[in-house]
């Protein structure tokens, strides 16, 4: 093996590390992103539909509207409300 | 300055409202302002969300919840019945939940939200409101007169548009928040685009709405609202206090108009001491309306031999306002 050689392949190696650590670290925003999203969904699902729990909101009017578009998530929300301990754990 | 001058010095009001205690003549003022207004050639809509509205008395026609009724040309009428509304709209989201999911039936969970909501005091309230959105921001009218319900209630609807104005840029502003997120995870992913957020759209939508309905009512260029007022201690004291709250919501109140005014002449002939008695009263208190309000007093309206209904009746009301049939 020669010089050059040992040098192209410690390159690629080098590379490769470096692709595969900001692989972990974007992966890892990438997730952050839609966890937080997620977290949101349900602390708007809580404001607008809130009074699904018993949580008076206004106006009923315009929480109809939205309705169609939660129906999938209104009982994996209502699962997560009555487990989470602190709302706002969920923005941080 | 007179009744009919403030209309033709200022045509871009087109939206009119006649506030004031119950059972002083709001909506005879409305019908006849509507009915001066179509003799001249515009397209005018009177209407009221008060679901003992009178405007079915006073044009002596049955319009409660048929929409824009046509009294005569250029002259429409509408009652709206919130209860209908409401079932109507109830409906429409249903179908909505079934068409989007492919359900044969509303899942039973979602459908008695869908009733605890509809059965919630808040809901005619916003239906209402929503309502009166819908026919302000609809645009199709030369002129919109506001029957409005009696002063207590018709300050909580108009504080309303404030209130929801204030929620829905709120939670519209969350909602624009989290799409920013999806976003990032998308540009992260090396996705081209984001899913559309049709909650997002939908309440951009409501936004607009609400701000377009609740802008054009402040908006002292576009709106006049009048106090209807009768010599009277009571109603005095009322509407004093009430036109300083409305002053906090931004209604652009232009003036004041005193209805039942016993004719003066009457004095003159041979009358009963209670007649008498009454017009000394009125006298009294027309006097200090004039104080209080001065040049904000814009007509004077006798009280009629009869009461008001019918369109021959209105055109008679009309010309006592206006002054003519204006031209």
């Amino acid at each position: 093996m020669t010089e050059e050689e040992r040098q192209g392949i410690l390159k690629r190696i080098g590379g490769s590390v470096k692709e595969f650590l900001y692989g972990m670290a974007g992966h890892d925003m990438t997730r952050y992103a839609l966890k937080t999203r997620g977290s949101m969904e349900h602390l708007f699902i809580l404001i607008t539909m809130g009074d699904l729990l018993g949580v008076p909101i206004l106006p009923p009017y315009y929480s109809l509207r939205l309705l169609p578009y939660v129906v999938p998530q209104i009982s994996t929300w209502k699962r997560r409300m009555l487990r989470e301990r602190d709302l706002t754990d969920a923005l941080a | 300055m007179s009744l009919a001058r403030i209309f033709e010095e200022y045509p871009e009001r087109r939206y009119i409202m006649y506030g004031g205690k119950g059972g002083l003549g709001k909506t005879t003022f409305s019908a006849a302002t509507a009915y001066w207004l179509a003799k001249q050639g515009y397209r005018v809509l009177v209407f009221s969300v008060d679901p003992q509205a009178s405007l079915t008395d006073i044009f002596e026609q049955d319009i409660f919840g048929k929409g824009p009724v046509e009294i005569m040309p250029n002259l429409f009428a509408q009652e709206i019945d919130a209860d209908r509304h409401i079932q109507e709209y109830q409906e429409e989201i249903r179908a909505k939940i079934r068409e989007m999911y492919g359900f044969e039936e509303v899942p039973e969970e979602i459908e008695s939200y869908i009733q605890a909501a509809a059965a919630e005091p808040a809901m005619e309230e916003s239906a209402i409101f929503d309502k009166v959105v819908d026919i302000i921001v609809g645009g199709e009218y030369d002129y919109y007169i506001y029957d409005l319900v009696p002063l207590g209630h018709a300050l909580y609807y108009l504080s309303m548009a404030s209130v929801y104005d204030e929620w829905i840029e709120k939670i519209t502003t969350l909602r624009e928040e989290m799409q920013e997120y999806a976003q990032v995870a998308a540009i992260l992913e090396r996705k081209d685009e984001t899913e559309e957020d049709q909650i997002l759209a939908e309440l951009q939508d409501i936004r607009y709405r609400i701000n377009t309905s609740s802008s054009i009512l402040t908006d002292n260029e576009k709106t006049a609202f009048f106090f209807v007022i009768i010599p009277e201690e009571m109603a005095l004291v009322d509407t004093q206090k009430a036109a300083t709250k409305f002053a906090e919501f931004d209604v652009p109140l232009i003036g004041y108009i005193v209805n039942r005014v016993l004719p003066a002449e009457l004095a003159d002939e041979d009358i009963p001491p209670y007649l008498e008695n009454r017009i000394g009263m009125q006298k009294e208190y027309l006097a200090k309306i004039d104080k209080l309000f001065g040049d904000e007093v814009l007509a004077r309206v006798p009280e009629f031999e009869r009461d008001i209904t019918g369109l021959d009746m209105i055109a008679r009301m009309a010309e006592t306002m206006f002054g003519g049939e204006g031209t």
